[in-house]
């Protein structure tokens, strides 16, 4: 959308602001974008909210090394910061992110000024980086400060502590609380290691808005790359694609993920980058419809004529005309994978277990021996369910706003799992 | 259209191909062997045994050879209708695939038949109440049952509806050994214990009582999906010029809709069947594993958990030819549905 921008006209409005317009007219389609803000920042400021370290803590003078934490755990009369020392690099990269992303939306609104040029690239970037991070600290995340802060406070040792909203950590379990139902301390209950509900719940956004994000870039990727070749060449080239598109089509795509899935270690890695392989042909095949029509255009002969490369003609005359089924699609592959996600971590395919995630915590609300733990099944059920639900709607609101004809085309892929 | 057929299911073959070769390299290149998971189970024995033990089951198994040697091994014996012995059931591989596919069939072929039911006039009353009440409230409730999990409605369905059928316990979430008496729907299996034994009538009743709930689970997203295709497909022919000719010589309300607006729609849900199928089968992994159901889903589950290599190859390949088979009858019936479509002259 912003490469459409970028060229527009002095008088009235884009095509971009056309479809804002429009889109931002229901006021179903607004809830579900600020329904998905909040999960973003959420899964943003996760350790802010969910952490069993204090923001600030002020220890009382005793014997130094009874509290042997590696930092901030000893007790020598001073302030501490143990929840912004303890942030982990994954952490600082999701902060940045973050910051560039807003400057990128409000910053850059003005689409014309050229400081948005430079940051867009550097904010791509910055969003691969966050992602392959992410993977990185999630596989093997250790704990350096183990220090058990609330303890601390309780024994008087320390005082003046300010805690998060929620002042559990998402691993720090204790069997004696185990399936405690939702009370005044824990207000969502605990799981079966004693663990709080909510706080999982609030780390676990991290997992699912992030799966959605990076396997809907890496599918729509390859869709427009293909969809892009396929779709400008046509004759041959496109006759023998299409074949193979269709043999794509006919893998059975769930089971090659859990078969992937379960046959290598567990890692949000592999479940990103394996939905993102096996969830191309729907945007590859509507960009190749879209670059079919476009392709007798005058614009394109004129580009062609011009003897532009390729890659010119492709991407920055074609692409921006073609753009927003694959948009439409986007977000309803958003839904999909968050859902695939969930899917594969319930059967326990998912992360591995110290880090939580919203399907994983959806298994434990049948214990094994047959119990229903009602707010074990309920909450991470109900997060799933909204979120897939906010990118549902925000999904048809986009079709509807980009085809103002409302021509209600099934040009969305049947979400469960195919 | 023979010939049609004929290109079709000869290019079903190298899918095939490109499918095992997939799935049969992903299994081998993967770390761990169903070898060491399966003696994982074997008590204790010291190392030399144990190696020598090893070294004599993969020779069994024939995992000893090069992956090229073994997937041309296992292609010839499959070409046969050999798909070799499970190492975790100690069976025949056909075997166990004849017990469990039919379930699996049933299962979704019962789910299909609802979808169809439910969604075909609910999508038609949709369309035909354009922008009315009805169209909106059923247009959110279908948005909304489309984007409910799969797992989520199974666990609640277990939770809520399999304790003791009594107003006074709902929801208490009982386990079912604590269960006594008459309950609202059994939480697991297929059949209640010896059903085997009853005469045919109670033995249907007891199954179709068992698969109230996976049915539910299996088919209210497939009917949400359908509902919106019919409502999309019906709306873009009631706008057309046909309808209101239709409409112009004064023939019933009934009979335009659904002689002449229902009829010209139907061609494109022809399509939606073969999508449906393939997704319903992905779907049946989660709700046989929440139901316990041996099924093919559940099968699928077992044997990639267990690495059990000849069973994860048999249930890509069977889910592989119904999937082409769903595309090539959706291709047939689409050439049936609508004259104007030739495969022959096409391509």
């Amino acid at each position: 959308m912003s490469k459409q921008s970028q060229k527009r006209p002095n008088w009235g409005l884009s095509h971009g602001e056309l479809v804002w317009r429009q889109f931002t007219k229901s006021w179903l389609n607004v809830a579900c974008l600020i329904f998905v803000a909040f999960l973003l920042l959420l899964a943003v400021f996760a350790p802010f909210l969910a952490s069993d370290r204090p923001f600030i803590i002020f220890t009382r003078h005793s014997p130094a090394g009874i509290m042997a934490g590696k930092s901030g755990g000893q007790v020598d009369g001073r302030w501490h910061f143990p929840l912004l020392e303890n942030l982990q690099p994954t952490d600082y990269c999701i902060f940045l992110a973050a910051f560039v992303g807003f400057l990128w939306l409000f910053a850059g609104y003005r689409r014309q000024n050229t400081e948005f040029r430079i940051l867009s690239p550097v904010c791509c970037l910055l969003y691969i980086g966050l992602g392959s991070v992410l993977i990185l600290a999630t596989s093997g995340r250790h704990k350096l400060d183990a220090t058990d802060y609330k303890a601390l406070v309780a024994s008087g040792k320390a005082a003046n502590a300010i805690f998060p909203p929620v002042p559990y950590g998402y691993d720090r379990t204790d069997l004696k609380l185990c399936r405690q139902p939702p009370s005044r301390r824990h207000w969502l209950g605990t799981d079966d290691v004693g663990a709080d509900v909510l706080c999982r719940l609030i780390h676990g956004s991290r997992i699912s808005l992030s799966v959605g994000f990076v396997a809907v870039g890496i599918s729509t990727v390859i869709g427009i790359i293909v969809g892009a070749i396929l779709g400008y060449f046509g004759g041959k080239v496109d006759f023998i694609g299409m074949r193979i598109v269709e043999a794509i089509m006919a893998i059975p795509v769930f089971f090659l993920i859990i078969t992937i899935v379960a046959f290598f270690p567990r890692s949000i890695f592999n479940t990103m980058i394996i939905i993102g392989i096996t969830s191309w042909t729907g945007s590859a095949r509507f960009i190749r419809a879209e670059f079919l029509k476009l392709r007798q255009q005058d614009f394109v002969q004129a580009a062609i004529s011009l003897v532009l490369p390729l890659r010119s003609i492709l991407f920055r005359h074609m692409l921006p005309n073609a753009i927003a089924p694959v948009l439409v699609n986007a977000t309803f592959g958003i839904s999909s994978a968050i859902f695939t996600e969930a899917a594969l971590s319930f059967l326990g395919f998912g992360v591995a277990p110290p880090t939580p995630s919203w399907g994983q915590m959806l298994s434990l609300g049948v214990s094994p021996s047959g119990r229903f733990v009602w707010w074990l099944a309920l909450f991470p059920g109900l997060a799933i369910f909204l979120t897939v639900m906010a990118y549902n709607l925000a999904g048809e609101g986009l079709r509807d706003a980009v085809d103002p004809r409302r021509m209600q085309k099934s040009n969305i892929k049947y979400q469960n799992l195919s | 259209m023979t010939t049609y057929i004929l290109r079709r299911v000869l290019l079903m073959i190298p899918t095939l191909l490109g499918i095992t070769i997939v799935v049969f390299a992903i299994s081998r290149i993967a770390p761990g062997d169903p070898v060491s998971f399966s003696m994982g189970t074997s008590g204790q024995m010291d190392a030399q045994q144990a190696g020598g033990i090893r070294a004599a089951r993969m020779k069994l198994y024939g995992l000893d050879k090069p992956v090229c040697v073994q997937y041309a091994s296992w292609l010839g014996h499959v070409v046969r209708l050999d798909f070799g012995d499970s190492i975790k059931h100690r069976r025949k591989v056909s075997e166990l695939i004849k017990e469990r596919l039919p379930v699996t069939l049933t299962l979704n072929l019962i789910a299909l038949v609802i979808v169809y039911a439910i969604s075909l006039p609910v999508g038609i009353l949709a369309a035909v109440k354009h922008g009315r009440f009805f169209d909106r409230a059923s247009s959110v409730i279908l948005l909304m049952l489309w984007s409910l999990p799969v797992m989520w409605v199974g666990q609640m369905l277990i939770g809520y509806f399999t304790g003791p059928f009594s107003p006074a316990t709902f929801g208490q979430g009982l386990p079912p050994a604590q269960v006594r008496g008459l309950t609202w729907f059994p939480p697991a299996g297929l059949s209640s214990n010896y059903a085997e034994q009853l005469p045919f009538l109670p033995w249907l009743a007891d199954r179709l009582w068992h698969l109230v709930l996976p049915v539910l689970c299996l088919t209210y997203t497939g009917f949400a999906y359908l509902a919106k295709q019919v409502r999309a497909a019906m709306l873009d022919n009631l706008g057309m010029d046909y309808v209101r000719t239709a409409r112009a010589k004064g023939l019933s309300e009934p009979t335009v809709i659904l002689r002449h607006a229902f009829r010209n729609s139907i061609i494109p849900l022809i399509t939606i069947m073969a999508t449906l199928l393939p997704a319903m089968f992905a779907g049946s992994v989660i709700v046989e594993k929440i139901f316990s159901i041996p099924g093919m889903g559940l099968l699928a589950f077992e044997a990639v958990t267990n690495r059990d290599y000849n069973v994860v190859m048999a249930v890509a390949t069977i889910a592989g030819v119904l999937n082409l088979i769903g595309l090539l009858l959706g291709d047939i019936a689409y050439a049936i549905a609508d004259p104007r479509i030739s495969f022959d002259r096409a391509v």
